[in-house]
């Protein structure tokens, strides 16, 4: 299992605030795919979008109500196909099924595409752990793997790297130096990894869908080494999440054209290769096995959620990382574990354990803008909310996980604010302390918590002397209460 | 409901009879405590627009901050006093109406209320009532009463914050930029990223202060570069974010709630 | 999972899903009548299949007959300074003689099928050093610009891919309007065929890209580089 940072959310950020280089990547990388997903979404009418949007909420709905059904359903075609169907019920599970297989089929050097879900397992760890070589053919993840980093984005996993971060990372590691062009540097990813692409024993893909009725595992990229990695190796083992499976072959059309527009503004990505089974026997290419692992690793504890069971309609296209303005400030490693962004605050926490992840359903504004995009319609700052009810309020899995401070000004804040007298009272004492530090009616400094914190950037409003009630009942509540003519003056007769 | 008249006195006086609604005004605590003078305002634009406000005297905190802090149970506490208060002089008259000057404080009574009575659907059908009956001031006035010509005065470059619960829990997106545009000697402004948050996020603020500065650095950056000399939005609490830090660093432009535009004759 | 884990027999689904609903007969008619309109509109797709799939970045060659499309064949690998190609065994080289025209400039065309007596592991290998492969296609989609190819006997899926250059030729009876279309078709095939979709199935929008330093698009990854479609119109429908 991919190691949990998650608790390392504050100082991680604020390391990652701090750091120019990384806010100048952010700024760029954020600001790229969102244009280009609106431009994408413009050009296809946005009453077409709303459309598509509704539809793939509908359809995920459903099949997550029925997961069960359709699960079975695609072991049972998946298996007819001649295929073979292994479910984990976690990231230790799954990483023995895949060290098993590779073993008993004697695979040295395993290629893998991209896949989030062996990010969550550290398949590559496990794997290397038993001597064989895994090698990530995507250039992002091949670049973070380099790094000895992980997946900064879900999409664009190196897109904190510039061109000199990547430029000496293969002078390094793979002992290509002095490559300055960024199309010299993917030349050079294309002519290192060909070998092992073309070589390998064992292929390992995500999938980014699974069509129940006809047993097929469809994945979209765009550089080309997903279909190496399905096409050339004996043995092609595909990995997901239990979630991403769809009732029809049908279905596929709405979420197509979702998935790369939303993720990089594409209309179509560059392939999409589906996958139904192993080679037939005449056929000239293609694996002789196909497994197909099915990981659990805590989605049924989303599923079981009634609140939060509609965050596995995720399909991982990464715009609501791209419009958070948390993100698009913190990063996507200040996160601590696999998913970041609003859709990471809000699986993460469950996946990893909400104790373990305590911080991260209060990393955001609760601006919406993530549920904005989401191609899905994905509530996402409902979901924060109910996260953070549960761990200030505790829930079926244990008591609050407020420290003494939090349960205080909770408390604290509803006695003052029972009722109008509490709050005349909680005035008064304001007025007579803000004396110390208020000029002309601004407070430049705070030595209080929490409000120190405000005052480090801004300056604080000082308590006027009187309070809007106190203005009604001097003059308000006695004026007219009749349109006035002065109101209307200036307005053309 | 809405007359689509843009004289409201028209409405007002249809057919010889004299239709008044009625506004329920929660001013919300921010306003109430710290900025008086949108109260202020917002009681004499609705006055001089033929509406009748009150302002019930038992209201408090809608329980907004410890709501999205976590504190459900507190929450629930201040929407029952809110249910309590508001509640029976909902149903004394009808088109009488609970006016907002704030978008987040709306967005609690009619997106959150009714989730916080899940397991007392008494308590939840009055959330839902009372929801249904709650407008945030601009949009009570586009929507309700159907004008956008409200006559106000502001001479200068004005920029336009969309505040996000507005925008996004009530979809509330045109309606005071319809009311901002009939301002008289207004110059409404672009701004670059318009629609992103400016930080504040409540408690937010506070508990992550290094990530809401950042945000708050971007938007005061792309508020700037618009030229504007005034910053208007619906929701004091976002106002009180970026004009804090507008003061902070130096600057000229002023923060104003939409209300006070509206109801200024000064220019 | 558990249950399906265990192969016991599900419960019924919470509400009926429509097209898992439906009976053969009913694709058949849907089949059936989208196929009637791509009939009709056929001119049309087709010149919005070479629209879309210039703006995927395919180069597109519009060619009227057989000998305009093999020039244009014979220039790319020329273009391309390739001694060796591949093609797949598909009919469409049954009108269209690629190995003759490129044997002509000196380009050395393998067929990519054990039927020719190379094994799997020599297939590869030709694959590896050619410098273009040469495929026709099963499907082409006006509305994404793409053509859709399905890996059998005959046709490789390393032809398509591991050559730096791409050619796919594809005539006006494959051209479909939507991703619907497509996928109705597929499904129609699967239940029609004994519920056998074929090992897989490529869609293929453009040359392979990527985005990954700095969210610069780069043409060329791991896939073909150069791709070209040769739109041979011997109906003469556009």
């Amino acid at each position: 299992m991919a190691e949990v940072k998650t608790k390392e959310f504050v100082p991680a950020s604020r390391r990652a605030v701090d750091n120019p280089q990384l806010q100048a990547a952010l700024k760029r990388a954020g600001g790229g795919f969102d244009s280009a997903r609106m431009e994408a979404i413009e050009e296809l009418g946005e009453e077409r979008w709303q459309e598509l949007r509704e539809r793939a909420r509908r359809i995920k709905e459903h099949t997550l109500e029925n997961l069960d059904y359709y699960l079975e359903l695609l072991y049972n075609r998946v298996t007819a196909n001649g295929g073979q169907v292994h479910f984990a019920a976690d990231a230790q599970e799954a990483n023995e099924i895949i060290s098993e297989l590779a073993l008993s089929r004697g695979a040295k050097t395993v290629t893998k595409s991209k896949s989030m879900v062996s990010e969550e397992m550290g398949l590559n760890h496990s794997l290397e752990a038993l001597g064989i070589r895994s090698v990530e053919t995507d250039l992002g993840e091949y670049i973070i793997q380099l790094a000895g980093e992980t997946p900064f984005h879900i999409v664009g996993p190196a897109i904190h790297k510039t061109k000199e971060d990547v430029s000496e990372l293969f002078a390094d590691k793979i002992d290509r130096p002095g490559l300055v062009e960024i199309e010299d540097l993917a030349e050079t990813a294309r002519e290192v990894l060909r070998n092992d692409l073309l070589q390998a024993d064992m292929g390992i893909s995500g999938a980014n869908f699974l069509v129940a009725e006809t047993g097929t595992l469809v994945i979209v990229t765009n550089e080309g080494n997903g279909r190496f990695c399905t096409s050339s190796p004996r043995i092609h083992v595909a990995l997901t999440g239990m979630e991403k499976v769809v009732p029809s072959l049908e279905d596929l059309a709405v979420f197509l054209r979702l998935l790369p527009r939303a993720a990089t503004g594409q209309r179509l990505t560059s392939y999409v290769s589906m996958v139904s089974g192993p080679r037939a026997p005449m056929e000239e290419d293609g694996p002789e096995e196909f497994h197909l692992v099915i990981v659990n690793n805590g989605r049924s504890r989303l599923l079981q959620d009634e609140k939060l069971r509609g965050a596995l309609s995720c399909i991982r296209c990464g715009a609501c990382l791209n419009i958070c303005p948390v993100y698009r400030k913190v990063g996507g490693h200040a996160y601590g574990w696999v998913y970041p962004g609003p859709i990471g605050a809000v699986i993460d926490p469950v996946l990893v354990g909400l104790d373990k992840a305590k911080d991260l359903p209060f990393a955001s504004s609760l601006c919406g803008a993530c549920r904005e995009v989401c191609p899905v319609k994905i509530n996402l700052p409902h979901m924060l909310l109910t996260l953070r009810s549960r761990l200030m309020e505790g829930d079926e899995e244990g008591g609050s996980k407020a420290t003494l401070m939090d349960s205080a000004m909770g408390r604290g804040y509803r006695t003052l604010m029972s009722s109008p007298a509490m709050m005349s009272l909680a005035r008064k004492v304001g007025r007579v302390t803000q004396v110390a530090v208020a000029r002309k009616g601004w407070i430049r400094k705070i030595p209080l918590p929490p409000f120190d914190r405000w005052t480090r950037a801004r300056d604080m409003r000082a308590i006027p002397k009187e309070s809007f009630r106190d203005i009604w009942d001097k003059e308000l509540s006695k004026e007219n209460a009749q349109p006035s003519q002065k109101g209307r003056k200036g307005e053309k007769p | 409901m809405a007359s689509q008249s843009t004289d409201p006195k028209e409405r007002i006086d249809n057919g010889g009879e004299h239709v008044s609604p009625r506004a329920l005004l929660y001013v919300t605590c921010l306003v109430d405590q710290l900025y008086p003078e949108v109260g202020v305002s917002c009681v004499r634009l609705l006055r001089r627009l033929g509406v009748e406000v009150e302002f019930p005297k038992d209201q408090t905190c809608c329980g907004q901050a410890v709501f999205n802090s976590g504190f459900t149970n507190d929450a629930r506490h201040l929407a029952r006093r809110v249910l309590d208060t508001f509640g029976p002089l909902l149903e004394e008259k009808d088109d009488t109406y609970i006016v907002v000057p704030s978008g987040s404080c709306t967005s609690m009574m009619r997106v959150f209320y009714p989730s916080l009575f899940e397991d007392d659907p008494d308590l939840q059908h009055r959330a839902t009532e009372l929801g249904s009956r709650v407008y945030e001031l601009s949009e009570f006035l586009v929507k309700v009463l159907g004008v956008t010509d409200v006559g106000g005065k502001h001479a200068g470059k004005v920029a336009y914050h969309p505040s996000c619960h507005l925008l996004r829990e009530l979809e509330v997106e045109d309606e005071p930029v319809k009311l901002l545009r009939q301002v008289e000697g207004i110059d409404l402004v672009e701004v670059e990223q318009a629609r992103t948050c400016c930080g504040f996020g409540g408690t937010f603020s506070v508990k992550y202060p290094h990530i809401s500065e950042g945000m708050l650095a971007d938007k005061l950056e792309n508020l700037k570069a618009s030229g504007a000399s005034t910053l208007v939005g619906c929701d004091v609490s976002c106002l009180m974010h970026m004009e804090g830090a507008l003061r902070r660093r130096g600057s000229s432009m002023s923060a104003l709630h939409l209300a006070q535009v509206l109801e200024s004759s000064e220019g | 999972m558990v249950q399906a884990s265990l192969g016991k027999s599900s419960r019924a689904l919470t509400e009926p899903y429509g097209p898992l609903d439906e009976d053969l007969d009913s694709i058949r008619e849907r089949a059936a009548a989208a196929m009637e309109r791509v009939q009709r509109e056929r001119a049309e797709l087709w010149e919005r299949l070479g629209d879309t799939a210039t703006k995927r970045g395919w180069n597109v060659c519009r060619a009227a007959g057989v000998e305009e499309g093999l020039e244009y064949v014979c220039n790319v690998a020329s273009a391309a300074e390739a001694p060796r190609a591949v093609r797949s065994d598909q009919d469409v080289f049954d009108s269209m003689p690629v190995d003759a025209a490129l044997g002509a400039q000196g380009v050395e065309t393998a067929v990519m099928s054990q039927d020719g007596g190379s094994s799997r592991a020599e297939l590869k290998n030709m694959a590896a050093m050619a410098g273009v492969g040469i495929t026709g296609v099963d499907y082409a989609v006006a509305e994404t610009g793409s053509v859709v190819v399905l890996p059998r006997a005959g046709v490789a899926r390393l032809a398509s891919l591991a050559p730096p250059v791409h050619i796919a030729i594809v005539r006006p009876h494959e051209v479909l309007a939507t991703l619907d279309d497509l996928f109705l078709f597929r499904r129609l095939a699967y239940y029609e065929g004994d519920r056998n979709m074929g090992s897989y199935l490529n869609f293929i929008t453009g040359p392979s890209r990527t985005a990954d330093i700095e969210q610069k698009i780069v043409i060329g990854v791991h896939g073909p580089k150069e791709v070209h479609l040769v739109m041979l119109d011997e109906e003469k429908v556009g």
